[in-house]
């Protein structure tokens, strides 16, 4: 009796989820003509006389639910405003959204589907759900954009990262807590990662910059069911860190900003880009968390004056007033961005195919987002990425979503860092 | 020293939180016989209602709501899914828990979106010193609330008829109910007080030094199963007793990672755990309070 019902337990998990992750939105105009052609253009999947589709493969009904939304909307809002401006390469883009609720095989299942009638996927989200994705994709020399920012996602020459990855950003926050927040040489920097490829390529990038910059690294890795850091936090404070790198999600900011403050330890936190939601700023640690932790995003944050974060924070206000504001606004904005600029690429050399659109992102050496992402991004590059500069901001009770931009910052440990090198 | 003693009330207080949870499973598992894995979901809501509702109403009166709220969720799981069910095979009861759990844990996903929701307890994120060592208030409260729901729980099992009315149900439905005991009641109060326990726990689960209430709490509220079935998993004293030790367990090997990390490599603390789980089932098939007929049927 003890075995059977944990056996039958996982059967049932696995069952029900896949019965239950059904809801999907299929866009009646998504074409699956293929072929053909107009001028001397040449067409593939997803393409027609009038209309160009991509898809999104996201997370509608699981855990990044409410900020999968966000983007939805968002970038539908966004095709809709370039469709309005006369569309790319003379046709209207349609957006085909498919919901694999953070599941590896259904996301492999929707891939199958959907990709005879897209051109390319603007959207993978999540790591197990790309990671299942991203090597098909490949195969089939489709774009794939928005898998996030680990480094293992570089090796796929199909994926276009938006902006700088994990290790980037984690080599950067050594950088900038050396060089403008106090740690001193020989002094000691805590990481607290999550195990897994996120906490996995953060760690190995401040690992790299810890070398070059003569700190120690202290590391603690957790998992995203660790909501309660006292025992890391207490093991920090034993280690005398003179600052945290954090590679976790806002859960784990609160509670570890919390804590040290508690233990009176008056260090910097800085966290990578999925740490910081402004709803911490209602908890019971918001003063923690005002007078010491950090932001480094690959995107700029909301509160960003660059035309393209205001662009994109007005066009989200006008469909959806009332919506939730944060990272996800400019972020969506962003990767319609790079996939127009991909596939006005394919248009012009003639080839509005997948592998077009795939040699155009391939081709890129240089491409500017108007402040969205840092100016310059190199897609030329495979393996590598596209750039080393990073978004740097203060938690903030009065800036827009809780963060206020501080400087676009390059480190000489992120330009020094390369993947396999 | 004081280090040493920071780690060791660290995982003394967060181990009194996990035993509320694990009392919980093992409540539901000795009056009804189902491995409940929808009591996260439910320590979730708990947090939840107390979060949506404290500020309209006030902490205190949420926490009642919540208590109540909790409780009836689980009597009508029971009412209306269990005891219904063809089989009453346990694989069943847990695979129908899975169920259950998977539609709450998406409705208040969706319900709490990408938001961390403070509970607003009024211990807010102050702390208590003892000499060196300072320790988050809510966790003293914790403590404090623990103990006096085990000794309740305590005076419930052995002293009253209902108590001991559960305990027979338990040890023998058939012949209970022949002796005039009520199984749907013994159930029903089984449920509900696992219910009461689990919104307790959520709210301590979700107060400093955690933010609020954010989805993965319903994933946290599973680190209490290593306690919970090392425990023995019929055994409320064994669900106390595994909560402290897992939480002690991760709260030094945590605390001690830097030294241990060369025997044992990285991330070893949220291993851990599972090890002593492994180690004491090793040598106590039955768990270290587990009544041995439960795992032998």
């Amino acid at each position: 009796m003890k075995h059977l019902p944990r056996t039958c337990a996982l059967t049932a998990a696995a069952v029900t989820m896949l019965s239950l992750a059904a809801c999907s939105t299929t866009d009646p105009n998504a074409s699956g003509e293929g072929g053909g052609g107009e001028g001397d253009v040449t067409t593939g999947s997803g393409v027609t006389d009038s209309e160009i589709t991509v898809g999104m493969l996201t997370d509608l009904s699981g855990p990044f639910a409410a900020g999968a939304a966000v983007q939805v909307t968002q970038t539908n809002a966004y095709w809709d405003q370039v469709n309005a401006d006369g569309g790319v390469c003379d046709r209207d883009v349609v957006v085909d959204v498919q919901d694999h609720g953070y599941d590896p095989q259904r996301a492999v299942t929707l891939y199958r589907s959907m990709a005879p009638d897209v051109i390319a996927l603007q959207q993978v989200l999540g790591g197990p759900t790309s990671a299942a994705v991203l090597p098909l994709a490949e195969q089939d020399d489709v774009y794939v954009g928005g898998v996030g920012w680990t480094g293992s996602a570089l090796q796929y020459e199909n994926n276009q990262l938006p902006g700088a990855s994990y290790a980037i950003e984690a080599a950067n926050a050594v950088d900038y807590l050396v060089d403008e927040l106090g740690v001193p040489e020989g002094g000691r920097i805590g990481v607290v990662y999550f195990a897994g490829d996120y906490g996995g390529d953060a760690l190995a990038g401040a690992e790299h910059a810890a070398e070059e910059r003569g700190v120690e690294i202290v590391a603690q890795e957790i998992t995203s069911q660790t909501t309660d850091l006292s025992a890391q936090a207490s093991a920090l404070v034993q280690a005398d860190v003179a600052g945290v790198v954090l590679a976790a999600a806002p859960t784990q900011l609160a509670s570890l900003a919390g804590v040290l403050a508690t233990q009176g330890a008056d260090v910097p936190i800085v966290g990578m880009n999925p740490t910081f939601n402004p709803s911490l700023l209602g908890s019971p640690v918001a003063d923690a968390l005002v007078a010491n932790a950090y932001s480094i995003t690959s995107v700029a944050p909301y509160a960003s004056d660059a035309p393209g974060v205001q662009a994109a924070n007005e066009l989200y206000a006008s469909v959806a007033p009332d919506g939730d504001v944060g990272w996800e606004v400019p972020l969506a904005y962003v990767q319609g961005e790079l996939l127009r600029q991909a596939l006005e690429g394919a248009c012009e050399a003639g080839e509005l195919t997948p592998e077009g659109v795939v040699a155009a992102l391939q081709e890129s050496s240089s491409v500017d987002t108007d402040g969205l992402l840092p100016d310059g991004l190199d897609y030329s590059q495979p393996g590598q990425s596209p750039t080393t500069t990073v978004y740097v901001s203060k938690v903030g009770a009065a800036a827009e979503a809780g963060l206020a931009l501080l400087e676009e910052f390059s480190g000489p440990s992120a330009e020094s860092f390369s993947y396999g090198g | 020293m004081s280090y040493f003693l920071t780690q060791v009330l660290n995982g003394l207080s967060y181990g009194l939180v996990l035993s509320l949870i694990a009392a919980g499973f093992a409540i539901v598992f000795t009056s009804t016989g189902v491995l409940n894995f929808a009591h996260g979901s439910i320590v979730l809501l708990g947090a939840y209602l107390v979060a949506v509702l404290h500020p309209t109403i006030g902490f205190w009166p949420a926490m009642l709501v919540a208590l109540f709220g909790a409780a009836l969720v689980g009597v009508l799981i029971n009412a209306l899914l269990v005891r219904n069910l063809a089989d009453p095979e346990p694989g069943a009861a847990a695979i129908l828990m899975l169920g259950v759990d998977i539609v709450l844990l998406t409705e208040l996903t969706r319900r709490i979106g990408n938001q961390v929701l403070p509970v607003g307890a009024p211990w807010g994120a102050s702390v208590v010193r003892f000499g060196d060592i300072a320790l988050p208030t809510g966790r003293v409260v914790a403590a404090g609330v623990t103990v006096v729901a085990f000794a309740a729980l305590w005076y419930l099992f052995s002293r009253t008829d209902l108590g001991v009315g559960m305990r027979a149900a338990a040890a023998d439905g058939p012949t209970a109910s022949l002796m005039g005991i009520r199984l749907s009641r013994t159930a029903a109060t089984g449920w509900a007080l696992a219910g009461v326990l689990a919104a307790v726990a959520g709210v301590f689960l979700t107060s400093f030094p955690s933010p609020g209430v954010a989805p993965t709490i319903a994933l946290s509220a599973f680190a209490a199963i290593p306690a919970w079935v090392l425990g023995g998993f019929d055994s409320v004293p064994g669900a106390v007793v595994g909560g402290l030790l897992i939480g002690l367990t991760s709260a030094l090997v945590t605390g001690y990672e830097g030294d241990l990390e060369h025997v044992l490599g990285a991330g070893f603390g949220e291993v851990a755990p599972y090890v002593v789980m492994i180690v004491v089932l090793l040598v106590r098939p039955s768990g270290l309070m587990g009544s041995k007929e439960a795992v032998r049927v």
